[in-house]
């Protein structure tokens, strides 16, 4: 069954639509992220243009990130004012990535910076939680126990602006938390991604928060800065395709379904160890795709 | 009253100068023709249109007779940027680019025989008749390849079409021609000229107009976002938000 896409302006299978909803909704419901660094590539890969598939993947992120959020805000595990804090940084991250997309966009980069980022920072993610996860494979193959992470103090702990945030039991300085927003926020505009597959690392290793509160508050800020990404794609570059959306996430809430009820089932190491090696093949792919000779030198496009 | 006579006469001398200009028109003209629709609606299951092209012509249509009749459509204009890849360091990314400013959106032509063989090239210049005819100035890098390229970009995605659908006779005298559009097509206004050739000349040439617009659905959500950005941006967060939210109801098990 086809549908017309009204903004990008081309009709695509509602089926194929429903299917890359529902496989990404799985993985993500698996692994417990957004699913965003999957979902962008494979709309670009079935034709998709990619301001399109950036704008409507944040969209997109909104949807699969805020049941979660709803559920880890009633148990009281989102940490509001680490939350405040990173969304500061979010915000400015998010709008400057707005603006550099657009400039992107006039130069007539937007795909090549797309893959670059992609490649560079999904190959990196990658590598660390594959390297990490196996580690701890083996170390509890070893000793029988997964060793803890003792708290560190690092010079993170030094900087200026104290504050205290009481559910995440830190006393620190609020410019990691802003920093790490502001990133987040960069990758949030130009990836179309919500970024918890990298805030939960960040917080956990450079902030130093407890696990408990980790994946509650990084869909705090997920959902507000795919939320600020869509408004100022929707204005700015006028990408985003709601009809896309919303069959992307009617396919992805079914999925996600599924793919939590499995990821009960799965250790954490081996969670994470299956979510690193996706996030790197789909590195490799997105690097393949930049060094292969292309089957045509020339492409064609409409005037920005 | 005077100023009413004065009208008439001031109508008078305006047909008289039309009658002039134009020869007085055969009892029955050489060429008619008419298309099956004169909008194309792009809806939320839109997959593409055609629209059928048909007349009548008072000769023979045919080798024998030697007259042919071509069909031409042209879209509204749609600036392109041709682009070319270069190899950086290993990696294939976007280098020199043309920007097309004066090309059609939509660009398809059909003809009872190949315009070439049937008119000389200054009038399929001026005619723009046949993708080599198209005036494809560019702005940039000028290099040949450039053109050859957006020539060979646009049939392949189906916005520009040579020769696609046959211009099919019946009784000799009857023709008609199938025009295609992808469902990538612009909206906007279209128009489509029937052409007879004799000789090589153009004996006749009608056109006919066409819109494409959106309508449902699409129309309102294109007009939405582009009117009023802003409502729309916020109507996509909250349209996504409740989607999922009504999603984790739905599913929710306990």
């Amino acid at each position: 069954m086809q549908v017309y896409l009204p903004i990008a302006e081309m009709s695509v299978d509602a089926l194929l639509l429903l299917g890359i909803g529902f496989g990404v909704g799985w993985l993500s419901g698996l692994f417990g992220v957004g699913g965003g660094f999957l979902l962008t590539p494979l709309l670009i890969l079935i034709g998709i243009p990619a301001p399109v598939a950036v704008a409507s993947g944040a969209n997109q992120t909104i949807g699969a990130s805020v049941s979660g959020l709803i559920a880890q805000w009633r148990r009281g595990n989102v940490d509001a004012r680490m939350g405040a804090v990173l969304l500061v940084g979010g915000f400015i991250g998010s709008g400057a990535g707005v603006q550099l997309f657009a400039l992107l966009r006039r130069a007539g980069q937007v795909d090549l910076a797309v893959a670059i980022f992609y490649v560079v920072i999904l190959g990196t993610v990658g590598m660390l939680m594959v390297r990490e996860s196996v580690r701890s494979i083996l170390r509890r193959r070893r000793t029988g126990v997964a060793a803890a992470k003792a708290h560190e103090h690092t010079w993170l702990h030094g900087l200026p602006f104290k504050m205290r945030f009481r559910k995440s039991r830190l006393y620190i300085s609020v410019v990691p938390p802003l920093l790490v927003g502001f990133g987040i926020g960069i990758l949030s505009a130009v990836m179309g991604v919500g970024g918890g597959f990298m805030l939960v690392p960040a917080m956990i290793y450079l902030l130093g928060m407890p696990t408990s509160v980790v994946i509650g508050t990084s869909l705090f800020q997920v959902v507000f800065v795919a939320a600020n990404v869509t408004f100022l794609q929707a204005v700015q570059v006028g990408s985003v395709d709601i009809v896309l959306t919303l069959l992307l996430l009617a396919g992805g809430v079914v999925g996600a379904q599924f793919g939590a009820s499995m990821g009960t089932k799965l250790r954490g190491e081996e969670t994470r160890a299956l979510l690193g090696m996706l996030v790197l093949s789909v590195a490799l792919g997105l690097l393949y795709d930049l060094v292969r000779a292309p089957d045509n030198l020339f492409s064609i496009g409409a005037l920005p | 009253m005077i100023r009413a006579v004065a009208r008439a006469l001031t109508l008078l001398v305006l047909l008289a100068g039309a009658a002039r200009a134009q020869p007085a028109p055969a009892s029955t003209p050489q060429l008619t023709a008419d298309i099956s629709t004169d909008r194309v609606e792009i809806t939320t299951g839109f997959t593409g249109a055609s629209v059928m092209v048909f007349g009548a012509t008072e000769r023979l249509i045919g080798a024998e007779s030697g007259e042919d009749v071509v069909v031409v459509a042209w879209g509204p204009p749609q600036p392109t940027v041709v682009r070319r890849k270069v190899n950086v360091l290993g990696f294939w990314l976007n280098g020199p680019s043309t920007v097309f400013r004066q090309v059609p959106g939509f660009y398809a032509i059909a003809a009872t025989r190949p315009v070439w063989q049937i008119l000389p090239e200054e009038t399929r210049r001026t005619a723009r008749l046949g993708l080599d005819s198209l005036p494809l100035t560019a702005s940039g890098s000028q290099a040949p390849a450039f053109r050859a390229a957006l020539l060979e970009l646009k049939q392949q995605d189906g916005r520009w079409q040579e020769y696609a659908h046959p211009v099919t006779i019946a009784g000799g005298r009857l023709f008609s021609a199938r025009v295609s559009f992808p469902d990538t097509v612009q909206t906007g206004d279209y128009r489509i000229e029937v052409l007879l050739v004799r000789d090589e000349r153009i004996l006749a040439r009608q056109a006919l107009f066409l819109r494409v617009d959106r309508v449902g659905t699409a129309a309102s959500i294109a007009s939405v976002a582009r009117v009023d950005p802003v409502v729309y941006g916020i109507v996509c967060i909250v349209l996504a938000a409740l989607a999922g939210w009504f999603g984790s109801i739905v599913f929710r098990r306990n």
